[in-house]
């Protein structure tokens, strides 16, 4: 593990990384005196921005923001509706999918619909959603679930169409009921895609949600606080929420990861 | 049509049609029925502005078509705010459409090599992987959208706020499968040719791009499909045209949560939405499919 951490790839990344760090503190610090700081926005315009906020005003900005709650409350309250969109989204997607790609009546009567919703962007559905659900929690979570259920519905269906011929014969062969079937063959055979699938649901989640949040924004939740900041404007915090949300989109990318290798070790193991 | 074809598509347009009577039925209950005869749920639902009876969606597609508000015909049917603030302005469904239609393909046709050039760059050289890969994963992680605010500091309201995102969602989508394509799928290819003796520019032109092209290509149409969301996303929050800002209802930026939506429009906009984007991902798979058939695999969508 520790020669694993100290490999010539992993340390080249640390060097990119810092590297590029080290490039915006540099320019930053360039900027700091010659960038205009007059700013026209849509109707007035605005004095003292720092279009390029320095490391010390950035420090700053954050151990306020920290300090006074703002942005780990609102970095719960974004992480839980996405939570609780994944969960109810794969719930809806995953049974669809499913489904749709065990009996092909099923899949032919719903492929219209999802075709639709495949090429809806979810974000339309925003103010439908809004207008029917209010402006709560519902209809934020409703839209982050619609947007990973139809991401899951197809990784489901790929993984269900996905099994080979010889395993479905089988089953019939021995005459193994219905929920023998699903449970032994069709949920681990299908379980690949479905983690595939569910590390571009979180992506998407991600998306949606900070979207939504700016759209139809209420307090206190990460894309209020971007659209505030945005608003003011006020760049140290603009950039501090950003590094918070790609952090926030990193760990839960690198826990969905994780978890795909694990419940595909089986596979891998054959190429060993 | 060979049998599940056919049973495709009949059950395929029976459950649409299904769904449209039910729609119709229960959207127009409210008139049908007195509303006191009705269960609780549904007599709350059954309110013209929160489920617009079919007719009225259907009004709202003419007068979104034509640019002309239908006549006034008692108070039955009046165009809601929303359907009479476009046709003030200006707009057209086709209109919006085709806006948002530019803005995707402009995204696409800017980020798309870029992406795909970065993402080669990435798969080719090892180097350059373990040095810029980590960068890479930082940058995608950021939504695109989340970007907006901070990119009109820097450009102002113009046209450049609203393209930069798409295009930056574009150039993230599309690096990791051409990256995918160069390293892992045309490994084989590129083994056995340089076996052969082939090397430097005939080594990528003739073997690497070949055989990373399907995996390019599909990823090209995937990323239409989140081109297409940016650029929803970016005119509903900033936009001054485009079928975003349609669906929003017009007006500036901050009376945007004042103006009332009108679910007939917004049901409008969303079918004509998926039916640009079936087109354009159809027209897609086409192409792609024609210049990659050697390696045609059966596709289940």
């Amino acid at each position: 593990m520790v020669t694993a951490l100290c490999s010539v790839r992993v340390r080249r990344g640390l060097v990119g990384l810092l590297a590029l760090l080290a490039l915006y503190g540099l320019a930053a610090h360039i900027a700091s005196g010659r960038l205009p700081t007059r700013v026209s926005l849509a109707v007035h315009e605005i004095e003292g921005v720092e279009l390029l906020p320095t490391y010390s005003s950035l420090v700053e900005e954050g151990v306020f923001l920290v300090q006074a709650g703002i942005l780990l409350q609102g970095a719960a309250v974004s992480t839980g509706r996405v939570l609780a969109g994944l969960l109810l989204g794969s719930v809806v997607g995953i049974a669809l999918g499913l489904a749709m790609g065990w009996t092909a009546g099923f899949e032919y009567a719903l492929d219209p619909w999802v075709v639709l919703l495949r090429f809806t962007p979810a974000l339309a559905l925003l103010p439908l959603y809004v207008l029917w659900l209010g402006l709560g929690e519902a209809a934020k979570i409703g839209l982050i679930a619609t947007a990973v259920a139809v991401v899951m519905l197809q990784g489901a269906y790929q993984g269900v169409r996905g099994i080979p011929r010889v395993y479905w014969d089988a089953a019939a062969a021995l005459a193994a009921p219905r929920s023998l079937v699903l449970r032994r063959i069709v949920l681990p055979a299908a379980l690949p895609q479905i983690l595939a699938s569910l590390r571009i649901a979180i992506a998407l989640g991600w998306v949606t949600v900070i979207a939504a949040e700016l759209i139809k924004p209420s307090m206190p939740s990460l894309g209020y606080l971007l659209a505030l900041a945005g608003a003011y404007p006020r760049v140290p915090t603009i950039v501090i929420a950003l590094a918070a949300i790609a952090l926030l989109v990193l760990v839960s990318d690198g826990l969905t990861l994780a978890a795909y290798r694990w419940a595909t070790r089986w596979m891998r193991r054959r190429y060993a | 049509m060979s049998s599940p074809g056919r049973r495709r598509v009949v059950l395929g347009c029976v459950s649409v049609a299904v769904l449209i009577c039910f729609y119709t039925v229960a959207s127009n209950a409210g008139r049908l029925v007195d509303s006191e005869l009705l269960p609780e749920p549904f007599a709350r639902l059954s309110r013209p502005d929160l489920l617009p009876p079919t007719q009225a969606i259907f009004k709202a597609l003419v007068s979104l078509v034509t640019g002309e508000l239908p006549p006034m015909e008692g108070h039955h049917t009046h165009p809601s705010g929303h359907v009479g603030h476009l046709v003030e302005q200006h707009v057209t469904l086709q209109g919006a459409l085709l806006v948002s239609v530019l803005r995707v393909l402009f995204g696409v046709a800017v980020g798309g090599p870029l992406g795909i050039m970065m993402g080669f760059i990435l798969g080719w050289n090892r180097t350059a992987d373990d040095y810029l890969h980590p960068i890479y994963i930082l940058l995608r992680s950021i939504p695109s959208l989340a970007l907006i605010t901070y990119v009109m500091l820097w450009f102002g309201h113009g046209e450049a706020h609203l393209l930069i995102p798409i295009v930056y969602a574009v150039f993230t989508t599309v690096v990791i499968p051409a990256y995918h394509g160069v390293r892992d799928l045309a490994e084989v290819y590129v083994r056995a040719a340089r076996s052969l003796g082939a090397g430097g520019r005939l080594l990528f032109t003739r073997v690497v791009l070949p055989a990373a092209s399907p995996a390019v290509l599909s990823a090209l149409r995937y990323s239409l499909v989140i081109a297409w969301m940016t650029t929803v996303g970016v005119e509903m929050l900033m936009g001054d045209d485009g079928i975003g800002h349609l669906l929003v209802g017009g007006g500036l930026w901050s009376s945007r949560l004042q103006i009332g939506v009108d679910p007939a429009v917004i049901i409008v906009g969303i079918l004509g939405l998926a039916a640009v984007g079936y087109v354009m991902d159809a027209a897609a798979r086409i192409v792609s499919d024609r210049v990659t058939f050697w390696a045609r695999r059966r596709r289940a969508w």
